[in-house]
C-alpha cells in the first residue's frame, strides 16, 4: 500500500460498509431470484416416490438424443423415455448434462436417470444401477475411405481417437494387446471432432459406438468406412441411483412389456430403420 | 444460405443464455468489485488482507474449476453447503470471479487520483464518502475505462465455459448443430455472434471514453 494512500489519513466520517454491504446482498439476491424465475427453471431431482423422474442426456448424441431444426430434443431414447415413463404414469423431464460429469449428476440427485446411449460396464455398475440392456452395440472402427488400415493388427503404431468418457475408451484398453500397440489414444469432447480429425489426417482410426458412428458417417457418405473388425459388443442400459431400487423395478417391468408388445421395435425402425431392440 | 437461416432460431436461444450471464454478471460484478477494491485499500488490515486472500483465491484458480466446484461439491461442504440449480450456479461463480477482476481494475482507478485532491476535499469540509462520490469515483471512472473494456469483453467471451454444466449457450448450441450435421458452418455462424456482441461493446466504451475526455479539455 502507497504510503500516502488516502485512507490512512481519512476523516471520521468513513464509508459505512456494513451497510453498504447490505444493500448490495439484498440486490443480489433480487437479481439472482429473478433470473431464477426465467423460462428454464433448473430441474429438481425428485425422490424415489415422485411422480417425475429427471432424465439426464448428453443432447449432443444423435441418433440417441440430439437437437432438432426447431431446437427441440429428439431421438431414440427420447421417444423410448416417454413412452415409458408414460406407461408408468409419471411425468419425465430431460435435462443436459455434460456427459462426462454424469456419476456425479446422478449420485448428487440432479438427474434421476441416465438414459442415453449408456453402456452397461462392470466399472460403471460400481456407482449406477442398470436396468436389463434394451439394445446391443458395437465399438466400431471407423477409418479414413482409403486408409490402409483394414483390420485391427494394422492399427499397431497409429493414432487413435475416441470421446473421452465413452465406453468405447473402456473397450479399446480391455483390448490390451492392441491398446498397447497403439501410438497414442486421443481423446475428444465429442465424437464428431474425432471424424473431424480422422478426416484432417492427423488420427488413423475413430472408435465409436455403431449407432451414432454409421449416423455420423452417413453424413458424409464415401468419406469413412467401417472396418469389419470390432472392439467387442456391449448393452445398452438405463442407469439410475443405487438405492433407487423401486424405479428400478418399475423400469426393468416397463421396458419389458415395451418389448413384448413391439412397441420398442416400433421407434427402433424409425430411428435406425431396422429393429435392433434386445 | 437458408441453412444458415435455419441455424440461426437455435443461436438466437444461445444467445439468450450468453446475453442473460453476461448482463447479470456485469451487473453484480462491478458493484461488487468496487465494494471489494475500496475494502482492498481500507486502513482496517484484517479487512484488507481478507480481501486480498480472495483476490488472490478467485484469481489463482481456474473460472471452470469454481463453476464446477460450486455446482457438484458445495452440496456437500457442510454447513455453508447449499444445492444451487445450474444457471444460478454458474452466475455465482462468473460473479466471485469477475468481481475480483473488477476489484483491481478498480483500485488502480481510485490510486491514480492524486493525494492532493483528498487534502482538497478535507479542505473543504468534505467527509470521506462525499470525496469518493464528488471527486474519486468520477476520475476513477474514466481511467479504468479502457481495462474495463478488455475484461468486459473477455467476459463475453468466458461466458461459453458454461457447457461444463451443459448449459446451452452460443458455443455449445452451435456444438451441438455441429454434432447432428455434420459440418463447421455452426462454428462460422457463433462467431458472427461474438464478433457482433463485442463490436457492440467495443463502440460503447469508445463511445464512453470519448463522453469521459471532454473533463480534461
Amino acid at each position: 500500500m502507497a504510503p500516502y494512500h488516502p485512507s490512512l489519513r481519512a476523516p471520521a466520517r468513513r464509508l459505512n460498509m456494513k451497510k453498504l454491504t447490505a444493500v448490495f446482498l439484498a440486490c443480489a439476491t433480487s437479481l439472482l431470484a429473478a433470473c431464477g424465475q426465467g423460462d428454464d427453471p433448473a430441474p429438481q431431482a425428485s425422490a424415489p416416490a415422485a411422480r417425475k423422474i429427471v432424465v439426464g442426456l448428453d443432447d449432443n448424441f444423435p441418433p440417441m438424443g440430439f437437437r432438432d431444426e426447431n431446437n427441440q430434443l429428439v431421438g431414440f431414447d427420447i421417444d423410448m423415455a416417454r413412452e415409458a415413463a408414460r406407461r408408468m404414469g409419471i411425468e419425465v423431464e430431460f435435462k443436459p448434462i455434460d456427459w462426462s460429469a454424469k456419476e456425479a449428476e446422478l449420485n448428487g440427485k440432479r438427474v434421476d436417470a441416465l438414459w442415453n446411449g449408456l453402456t452397461i460396464t462392470e466399472e460403471r455398475k460400481k456407482n449406477i444401477a442398470f436396468t436389463a440392456p434394451y439394445m446391443a452395440n458395437h465399438q466400431i472402427i471407423l477409418v479414413a475411405q482409403a486408409s490402409p488400415v483394414q483390420n485391427k493388427a494394422d492399427l499397431a503404431g497409429r493414432v487413435v481417437g475416441a470421446q473421452d468418457g465413452s465406453s468405447a475408451v473402456d473397450a479399446i484398453k480391455k483390448d490390451a494387446q492392441v491398446a498397447a500397440s497403439l501410438k497414442e489414444l486421443k481423446l475428444f469432447g465429442d465424437n464428431v471432432t474425432a471424424l473431424m480429425d480422422l478426416s484432417a489426417g492427423r488420427l488413423d482410426a475413430v472408435v465409436v459406438d455403431e449407432v451414432v458412428g454409421r449416423y455420423l458417417a452417413s453424413k458424409r457418405a464415401g468419406q469413412y468406412r467401417v472396418l469389419d473388425e470390432n472392439f467387442g459388443t456391449e448393452d445398452y442400459g438405463v442407469g439410475l441411483r443405487k438405492d433407487d431400487t423401486e424405479l428400478l423395478a418399475k423400469l426393468d417391468q416397463t421396458l419389458d412389456a415395451m418389448k413384448q408388445d413391439g412397441t420398442a421395435a416400433r421407434i427402433a425402425q424409425q430411428w435406425f430403420g431396422a429393429d435392433i431392440i434386445k | 444460405m437458408d441453412y444458415v437461416i435455419s441455424l440461426l432460431g437455435p443461436m438466437a436461444q444461445g444467445a439468450k443464455t450468453t446475453l442473460t450471464l453476461f448482463f447479470v454478471t456485469f451487473a453484480l460484478a462491478v458493484p461488487l468489485g468496487l465494494l471489494l477494491a475500496l475494502a482492498r485499500i481500507s486502513h482496517w488490515r484484517l479487512l484488507s488482507q481478507l480481501v486480498n486472500g480472495y483476490i488472490w483465491l478467485m484469481r489463482g484458480t481456474p473460472l471452470m474449476l469454481q463453476m464446477l466446484f460450486i455446482y457438484f461439491a458445495l452440496p456437500f461442504v457442510p454447513v455453508v453447503g447449499v444445492r444451487l440449480p445450474d444457471f444460478p450456479a454458474a452466475i455465482v461463480a462468473f460473479t466471485l470471479n469477475y468481481a475480483a477482476y473488477f476489484a483491481e481494475i478498480f483500485r488502480a482507478g481510485i490510486l491514480s487520483v492524486d493525494r492532493g485532491q483528498y487534502e482538497g476535499s478535507k479542505v473543504l469540509g468534505m467527509s470521506y464518502l462525499q470525496t469518493l462520490r464528488r471527486i474519486v469515483l468520477p476520475q476513477m471512472v474514466q481511467r479504468v475505462l479502457p481495462p474495463m473494456s478488455n475484461e468486459t469483453i473477455t467476459l463475453v467471451k468466458d461466458t461459453s465455459l458454461i457447457y461444463v454444466l451443459a448449459l446451452n449457450d452460443i458455443l455449445r448450441t452451435a456444438r451441438g448443430i455441429v454434432q447432428r450435421d455434420f459440418t463447421t458452418t455452426p462454428f462460422l455462424v457463433a462467431a458472427a455472434f461474438y464478433l457482433f456482441m463485442t463490436l457492440l461493446l467495443t463502440w460503447l466504451f469508445q463511445h464512453m471514453e470519448k463522453r469521459y475526455a471532454k473533463y480534461d479539455q
